[in-house]
């Protein structure tokens, strides 16, 4: 196998449990986003724009959906015949067989892996997080200061920065302490789940760490940690731009409403850094005569004859006659009726909400669909669910399919 | 039907300022498609695996929207999709080919070196969704030489029918006549001018044409072999339109806005239409926009007016700009406060704030691409 300079490794196994229904039956980076994508579209397309040709993707919650989806990898033009898209998911050894423990392990699990491309240096990403970046500029500034890693940082505000791992930094950018979730922060420089390690390093680390049966085996806990304390080189690089972690309802609901704003706070339209997905071109959308669509998003191979706005409508969506959807997100395929009012809802893949359903109006703190995933009023239907005619899903309700 | 293979002649029909560019089989239709998609993806769809689209001239577009014929998953090791340049040594094209058979005279070896025994030919230009195994099967039972497709057009007005090849059939299915756009149609079989025979009889029309020294298939070789040959009608019952002038684009493409067409030609799950995907973000609409009855890509920004029309991908139109009973091709800009009615831009327009552009619906007003008006 020819060496790599880098192979990036996309952790994608996480259930993210705080999307409720919306993760039931698929991984969080194959979470429908932004009208065509799915989640794990923004890392491997910032992959591809960034020079990376080989990428190794680690599945374990519900990976079927994820495999199908990046197959071969020629959406993104990684179907390589010297690198290209690997899905990875835990197997079973001579030794051992078991689950990926935590997100180093999986990296350990993987060494075999990234030997075969003896890579110079490994860039580990999230697969679950909305922003568009050059991962090229990162690891070039990784070379030049000789790094043992380098962390990718931005700045949050203050008021939000205990709910992140912070970095503390001295005037050249190293790193000189950590802290997750501080409750005191002394900066405001979050830690973006990427990293560049300099492959030898990350090997050495990630082989202590697996034999310490007291580690949780994450990098954020454990490794980063444990090079701090060995006094290794470690370089922040600074991030300005959109980032978004997609981990809640409302997270995901407003990373979509980000995109129709204007001008949007995360911008789709730059044909210098398009977003690929696997998608087949379907027919264009139809919009009827009595239709009304304002500040929203719609997809190809809808049909619209109701009123939409402010909303992100995917593929394949059909609109009745007379119905009303507003602030709301409707992933692919999903059918309403005539006469339906939507207001302020996630409607999950394949839905189909019936003629004169009323959904997120009302307020009723008694409904037996009341979740605590849902927040602010937002309602969550899960894909494949129906909502029968005429039925009144309240405000702050999930949905879920029989 | 790996017993059967395709050959798509590129055509050649002069369409200005359209076909200035591209040949007519890469014109973009009902808004994502390309007008060679439509046979290309029935082909697919019946399962033939070795399809080669013959070109004579223009054909960088068309070349440029193949590729390797990846989304038709035609993109295979030896067979699959073929694109064919002409065959004309170092001569000049206009010397060499005068008519369809020489397009195909040039493409004889491609055609020798195939293993199939049956060959679909489409030497038209026109839009239609079809079941190429039923066409097949039709053709085995007729114990047919040649089995031709058409659509009867019964109803429709002479001068319409005479842009068609026409066909007498008999009760039995045979086809005793054919005229090529006679003045005065004597029927109203209109054909597609797509042939389904064994690829053997192919070779031996070729030789014997190019012996003769003829130019034009239809004329040549199919209606000079009446008497010697089975040669047997399809009737196709589903949309059929021929793209061969200015105004037949703009109506084929405003027939798309209707729910039927739609439905047949675009959302049938039997017979799916493919193009290449362009990786464009969903169409965004600001808060002035207003959209009835219209047909719009994906990548499109609107925030003026757009009724009864027909968007491709990328197209903006502006704020207080409304364009109305028009077809826009890729990447139009329609600017603050212009008008558009009864236009067909091509690619890369891009019309200026406060313009105003009026045709008729007897006669679209035509830009060329990359124009900036």
């Amino acid at each position: 196998m020819n060496a790599k300079d880098c192979v990036a490794m996309i952790l994608a196994g996480g259930q993210g449990s705080r999307l409720g229904a919306l993760t039931k039956n698929v991984a969080k980076p194959a979470v429908p986003f932004g009208g065509k994508y799915k989640i794990i579209d923004f890392p491997l397309s910032n992959c591809v724009h960034s020079g990376i040709d080989t990428v190794g993707v680690l599945t374990q919650y519900q990976p079927l959906e994820l495999n199908t989806y990046i197959g071969n990898g020629g959406p993104w033009d990684l179907d390589r015949n010297r690198g290209g898209v690997y899905v990875l998911p835990p197997y079973q050894s001579a030794a051992a067989g078991e689950w990926y423990k935590g997100t180093a392990n999986a990296i350990y699990q993987n060494l075999g892996f990234l030997d075969r491309f003896s890579p110079n240096n490994v860039l580990i990403l999230s697969g679950d997080h909305i922003y568009k970046m050059h991962y090229g500029e990162m690891l070039a500034t990784h070379k030049k200061s000789g790094a043992a890693i380098t962390i990718a940082v931005m700045p949050v505000p203050w008021e939000e920065a205990s709910r992140f791992g912070i970095m503390n930094v001295d005037e050249n950018g190293m790193i000189v302490e950590f802290e997750e979730k501080p409750k005191n922060p002394k900066s405001n420089l979050a830690s973006m789940g990427i990293y560049i390690f300099d492959y030898q390093i990350l090997k050495k680390y990630l082989m202590d760490d697996e034999r310490d049966p007291a580690s949780s085996n994450d990098f954020g806990k454990n490794i980063i940690p444990a090079m701090l304390n060995n006094g290794e080189k470690m370089v922040s690089y600074r991030f300005e731009g959109y980032w978004k972690d997609v981990g809640t309802v409302q997270s995901l609901w407003e990373a979509n409403m980000d995109l129709i704003e204007d001008p949007p706070k995360f911008d789709i339209y730059d044909d210098t850094w398009s977003i690929y997905s696997r998608n087949t071109a379907l027919a264009p959308q139809y919009v009827g005569d009595n239709a009304k669509i304002i500040d929203s998003s719609v997809a190809q191979g809808c049909r619209v004859h109701g009123k939409i706005s402010r909303s992100v409508v995917f593929s394949g969506v059909f609109v009745g006659d007379g119905s009303e959807v507003s602030d709301s997100v409707i992933m692919p395929d999903v059918k309403i009726g005539k006469n339906v009012k939507i207001t302020k809802a996630v409607i999950g893949q394949g839905a189909v909400i019936e003629d004169g359903a009323v959904i997120g109006e009302t307020t009723d703190d008694s409904s037996p669909y009341i979740s605590s995933m849902c927040t602010d009023g937002l309602v969550l239907i899960e894909g494949g669910a129906t909502v029968s005619g005429g039925a009144d899903i309240p405000k702050c309700s999930m949905v879920e399919a029989n | 039907m790996r017993d059967t293979m395709g050959i798509i002649i590129a055509s050649n029909i002069n369409i200005p300022p359209f076909t200035d560019v591209r040949s007519a089989s890469a014109l973009p239709m009902a808004g994502g498609f390309r007008i060679i998609d439509f046979i290309l993806s029935n082909m697919a769809t019946a399962g033939l695996r070795r399809i080669g689209v013959a070109t004579e001239a223009n054909y960088s577009s068309l070349m440029d929207h193949l590729r390797s014929g990846a989304p038709w998953d035609l993109h295979m090791k030896d067979d699959g999709l073929h694109i064919l340049p002409p065959n004309i040594g170092n001569k000049n094209a206009a010397e060499i080919i005068r008519g369809d058979l020489d397009i195909l005279n040039g493409i004889r070896q491609y055609i020798r070196k195939s293993r199939e025994t049956y060959v679909i030919l489409s030497l038209g230009n026109c839009v239609y969704n079809i079941d190429f195994e039923k066409v097949l099967e039709s053709h085995k039972e007729n114990h047919a030489d040649v089995t031709v497709i058409y659509k009867n057009l019964a109803g429709v007005e002479e001068k319409e029918l005479s842009r068609y090849t026409l066909l007498d059939v008999a009760e039995d299915g045979a086809i005793t006549d054919i005229e090529v756009c006679p003045y005065y149609p004597k029927t109203t079989n209109a054909g597609i001018d797509v042939f389904v025979m064994e690829r053997a009889l192919l070779e031996s029309i070729l030789d014997e044409c190019s012996a003769r020294g003829n130019h034009d298939f239809i004329k040549d070789a199919i209606a000079q072999k009446m008497g010697g040959l089975r040669i047997f009608g399809y009737e196709h019952d589903g949309y059929v339109d021929k793209v061969d002038s200015m105004i037949a684009y703009y109506n084929n493409n405003m027939n798309f806005l209707g729910k039927e067409v739609q439905d047949e030609m675009l959302k049938n799950p039997k017979l799916p239409i493919y193009t290449k995907n362009r990786d464009l973000p969903p169409t965004k609409y600001g808060s002035d926009a207003t959209v009835e009855n219209s047909y719009i890509a994906d990548g499109c920004k609107i925030e003026g007016t757009v009724i009864n029309s027909v968007l491709s991908g990328n197209v903006v139109v502006k704020k207080g700009a409304v364009v109305k009973n028009s077809v826009l091709m890729q990447s139009a800009v329609i600017g603050e406060n212009s008008t558009l009615e009864y236009v067909v831009l091509d690619k890369d327009v891009t019309v200026t704030d406060g313009k105003q552009i009026i045709g008729q619906d007897s006669y679209p007003v035509p830009v060329p691409k990359g124009t900036v008006i």
